[in-house]
């Protein structure tokens, strides 16, 4: 009786209601000090995407472009390591590396938010159209998500940036450009499968729920049900998603930089100065070092927020 | 037809130094008596003085025949015609060729000016013309053979029909047009070509006039005018002899006689003598010798004699060439002896590595590459359709910069002129109409010349009009080229050019294609066809040979409105006019006037059109000499270069 009586003192009642979902997640992830840490370093990232060029170019006086074959290279053309102006060393072209790191978080994050948000974008819709209204529709888009699954990703995402960079007016009449809107492109097309089929999935159990239900004999309609019953469910997976996937598109982006189809070399990438690093592995350690360590630490602050998201929203996750 | 590749010959490669030379093998099969003892040191001490630094037998070892000596090749064999002599194009692949291929007059395959003298090869000796310098007649050597599966005599007939394949357009021919001076070359070519009349592009009665055989071992060539360096021209691999019963199996079908050469010098290709030839359905590729794109393998051709022959010495038994995508991997299995040597743009640490540590540098070899690199800027394309801009251009470049991005001095030296110094006995050596301090370029000079520039609006020296920004520049994507880029930004964002960089793979191809009407490329490069100034004119400068593909006058000079309308030029081709300095220059007429000339009165004549060049039409920024600059691995007991083709000999090479 105590404990029955206890359980209905308005006190405590009032106190469960009070714990909306968000309030939830927010017990749960700051618990998980990995995650935040994670989601420190990523704002950390963000800064530096933000001012980080701009504020290495006022400490050196190195601009991203300017290069200092005179000083930092030797007479055989190899560039020379770090030192008191050059932190981080010089790249094959004899530009500073400690800028050009900086300027690369800049095109590492828009590559990863940019590819990433519109592969979700494009994911969601194809994913709810074929979930929800299933039929030839679910039966052609998933089709055509699994045509795409099954197409050597890396091998046919060459062979489109090599095809479109051989025209210096892109490809499909010149919508898609060489450079980062053609590696985003890349990315979309070959990122979005993976979330429709995931999206697919859950659309068909929500849809299926009592509170739909309710809402479809109450009149409501097809969008209405869409998007004010089925989207806000799909938010959590979608965020987790999302922030898995960012740390993907930025390594794709690195891989095709690395074999010199990326963003075009003069654009200060990680992914560029790793493939600059190819050529002068032997003599040049710093090339690899430091926008490798870069690299690892965005896509591991990625990974881990994301796990950390994962665990906060997922109610039935064992804490 | 023409010049696709010359600029291809040039390429990339980095290349090699050879000693070449005479016999030299040490092995001793008699005794020899004091005196002669003394007389061979020192005869071999003046060969090995004489031949240079690489000419040596690396570290002592003695030359001995036999081995097989391997090569890589990277990043691909990157040939312009398969390897088919009638159009392949490409330096590297001549060097192939001049192991299977033999011609009527040929080269000493040795380095320096002696690899540049005539000699003869198939022919009995060296022609003196005749008719006032219009007519040749070669006489052919006895007693020299096709390889198995043809293994009869060769004949005069055999070479006329290698010169019919080459004037025949369907047939691949590359550099025909250096033939155009034989009589009937071009009605031969008019009436082999594909049209409504002759879809095929076959006529089996037709003969080039210009060329008869008396007999079976004499054919005279008869020209429509003197040409001084036909000579030259009869040393091109295109023109060595060709069995019919076999070639006719290959008629329309450029490339494809590639996998079944029947060879005429000392080696064939592997597996050759297998190959049936009783009929043009039982020919089939003998890809154990050329696997059309990695490997390219040749044995000792049992039918040739080496009597025949004073000038290759065809140490080894096999010679295989193997291509492999990666460069880095190339210079490390030759460093470990996995490899013998290697056709490729060596790494700068690699470089690095070979010309200083003292126990590799026996392994590290240069010779003179008779070849120029230059960007290369459009006439008909803003804003370098102004010499303003294109002589600021020559001003503005950091070349000391641009040669530390190939390796420095150890890849070759600054070009101030079009054609190397060594074509003009180094008359030009110091002609340096751009000289700045250490070229490095000079800003200041540069925005001197833009004065007066249609693209200068504030007449303060910088180009400043909407023209001189995102200008198109073509890059490749070679260990040199993104540096060379950078270099080219930075410097040209001194006067106010900026660009756009657009890198491919490969850009000879877009380049070389008129209608992309690129502004700027930084690839280019060029290698001389033969030892004459005239191959660095011709091809590049004479706008009459402007073609759709393949164009290697990138500077479209001498080009026409109705050539442009014709290719698809999009900027302004009205002739220059040298008040404003705009328009196209043409130096057609000069050029001819060149060509005609023979002998000093030839060579000055170059020369001062060369000044001309850098003067007052500027089309180029030449900014490298390049030597061919090759490692060995210590399997190699003897190196030697070629300094025709700029490749290694690889027949005077020799292993353990």
């Amino acid at each position: 009786m105590t404990a029955a009586s206890e359980l209905l003192t308005p006190a405590r009642a009032s106190v469960t209601q009070g714990r909306s979902a968000m309030r939830l997640f927010w017990e749960r992830f700051r618990d998980d000090k990995v995650a935040l840490g994670a989601a420190v370093v990523i704002g950390i990232l963000i800064l530096l995407a933000i001012i980080g060029g701009p504020v290495a170019q006022q400490l050196t006086g190195h601009s991203n472009d300017a290069i200092f074959p005179a000083t930092m290279e030797n007479s055989f053309g190899l560039p020379l390591g770090p030192n008191s102006h050059f932190w981080f060393g010089a790249d094959g072209s004899a530009r500073d590396v400690f800028v050009r790191v900086m300027y690369g978080a800049r095109t590492s994050l828009i590559v990863g938010v940019i590819a990433s948000g519109i592969a979700v974008l494009i994911g969601l819709v194809v994913g709810m159209c074929a979930g929800y209204f299933r039929g030839w529709l679910d039966t052609v888009l998933s089709r055509v998500g699994d045509v795409m699954l099954a197409m050597p990703q890396l091998l046919i995402s060459i062979g489109i940036v090599a095809a479109c960079s051989s025209n210096k007016n892109g490809c499909v009449h010149g919508l898609i450009q060489p450079g980062v809107p053609l590696v985003v492109s890349v990315i979309v097309i070959f990122s979005w499968p993976y979330i429709a089929r995931l999206v697919r999935g859950f659309t068909l159990s929500i849809r299926e729920k009592e509170f739909v239900e309710a809402s479809r004999s109450l009149g409501a309609s097809n969008m209405r049900i869409i998007f004010r019953e089925i989207l806000p469910n799909l938010a959590g997976p979608i965020i987790v998603y999302t922030t898995l996937l960012i740390p993907q598109s930025i390594l794709f982006e690195a891989a095709l930089s690395y074999l010199g189809l990326g963003v075009p070399p003069q654009t200060a990438s990680w992914g560029g100065l790793l493939n600059d690093a190819q050529t002068y592995y032997n003599t040049a350690w710093w090339l690899v070092v430091f926008p490798g360590l870069f690299l690892v630490m965005t896509t591991l602050a990625f990974n881990l927020l994301g796990d950390g998201l994962r665990d906060a929203l997922d109610v039935r996750a064992d804490r | 037809m023409k010049r696709i590749v010359l600029s291809i010959r040039s390429l990339q490669s980095s290349r090699p130094p050879g000693c070449g030379g005479r016999r030299e093998s040490i092995t001793v099969r008699r005794p020899f008596g004091r005196l002669t003892l003394v007389v061979a040191i020192a005869a071999a001490a003046a060969v090995v003085m004489t031949m240079g630094a690489s000419a040596h037998s690396a570290k002592g070892n003695a030359v001995k025949s036999g081995g097989t000596l391997t090569v890589g090749w990277a990043p691909s064999f990157g040939v312009t015609d398969n390897f088919d002599p009638t159009g392949e194009y490409l330096g590297d692949a001549w060097g192939v060729l001049e192991l299977e291929v033999r011609t009527l007059v040929n080269y000493q395959h040795l380095p320096g000016a002696a690899g540049n003298k005539i000699v003869p090869d198939l022919a009995t000796s060296v022609p003196t013309p005749s008719n006032g310098g219009k007519t040749y007649t070669f006489h052919l050597k006895s007693n020299v053979k096709f390889s198995p599966p043809v293994s009869r005599e060769i004949t005069s007939q055999d070479v006329v029909t290698a010169m019919e394949r080459l004037a025949n357009p369907n047939d691949g021919g590359q550099y025909g047009f250096y033939y155009t001076v034989i009589k009937g070359w071009s009605a031969y070519a008019a009436a082999t070509t594909k049209s409504k009349k002759n879809p095929t592009g076959t006529c089996p009665k037709c003969k080039i006039s210009g060329i008869t055989t008396p007999n079976a071992t004499t054919v005279v060539f008869n020209l429509t005018q003197p040409t001084g360096d036909f000579l030259y021209r009869m040393a091109m691999p295109a023109t060595g002899p060709m069995p019919a019963e076999v070639t006719k199996c290959f008629e329309g079908q450029p490339g494809k006689y590639a996998q079944d050469l029947i060879a005429s010098g000392p080696y064939m290709l592997n597996g050759i003598d297998k190959v049936n030839i009783s009929s043009c359905s039982t020919i089939k590729p003998d890809t154990s010798g050329y696997d059309g794109q990695t490997l390219y393998d040749v044995v000792r051709n049992p039918n040739y004699v080496q009597s025949t022959d004073p000038y290759r010495k065809n140490y080894p038994d096999e010679i295989r060439f193997t291509v492999d995508t990666n460069e880095v991997d190339v210079a490390n299995k030759i460093e470990a002896g996995q490899l013998d040597t290697g056709t490729l743009t060596l790494p700068p640490d690699v470089l690095q590595k070979y010309a200083t540590t003292p126990s590799l540098k026996p392994y590290f070899h240069q010779d003179g590459g008779d070849r120029t690199w230059y960007l290369t800027m459009n006439t008909t394309q803003p804003p370098f359709d102004d010499i303003h801009v294109r002589r600021a251009m020559n001003w503005l470049m950091d070349k000391a910069a641009l040669v530390q991005a190939w390796g420095g001095p150890t890849i070759g030296s600054v070009a101030n002129h079009i054609v190397p110094d060594t074509l003009f006995n180094n008359q030009l050596s110091e002609y340096a109409p751009y000289k700045t301090a250490g070229n490095h370029g000079s800003a200041a000079k540069a925005m001197a010349a833009m004065k007066g520039s249609k693209y200068d609006t504030s007449n303060n020296g910088m180009c400043d009009a909407a023209q001189c920004k995102n200008i198109l520049l073509l890059a490749d994507t070679r260990i040199q080229d993104p540096k060379m880029v950078s270099i080219i930004e930075a410097d040209g964002a001194k006067i106010g050019l900026t660009f756009k960089v657009q890198t491919i793979n490969g850009a000879y191809p877009a380049l070389q294609t008129v209608a992309k009407n690129i502004p700027i490329g930084e690839r280019p490069g060029w290698g001389k066809d033969y030892a004459d100034p005239y191959t660095f004119f011709g091809e590049l400068f004479d706008g009459r040979a402007i073609i759709p593909t393949g164009n290697t006058n990138y500077s479209l000079l001498g080009i026409t409105a109705a050539q442009c309308k014709a290719l698809k030029v999009t900027g302004d081709c009205s002739p220059y006019n040298a008040k404003t300095g705009l328009g196209v220059p043409s130096v057609n007429s000069q050029l001819d006037k060149c060509a005609a000339l023979l002998g000093r009165a030839r060579l000055s004549c170059f020369e001062n059109l060369d000044k001309y060049m850098m003067a007052n039409v500027v089309p180029w920024v030449p900014y490298l000499n390049s030597f061919v600059t090759r490692i060995t691995s210590s399997n190699v007991t003897k190196y030697a270069y070629d300094q025709f083709t700029d490749t290694p000999a690889y027949e005077n090479m020799a292993v353990k």
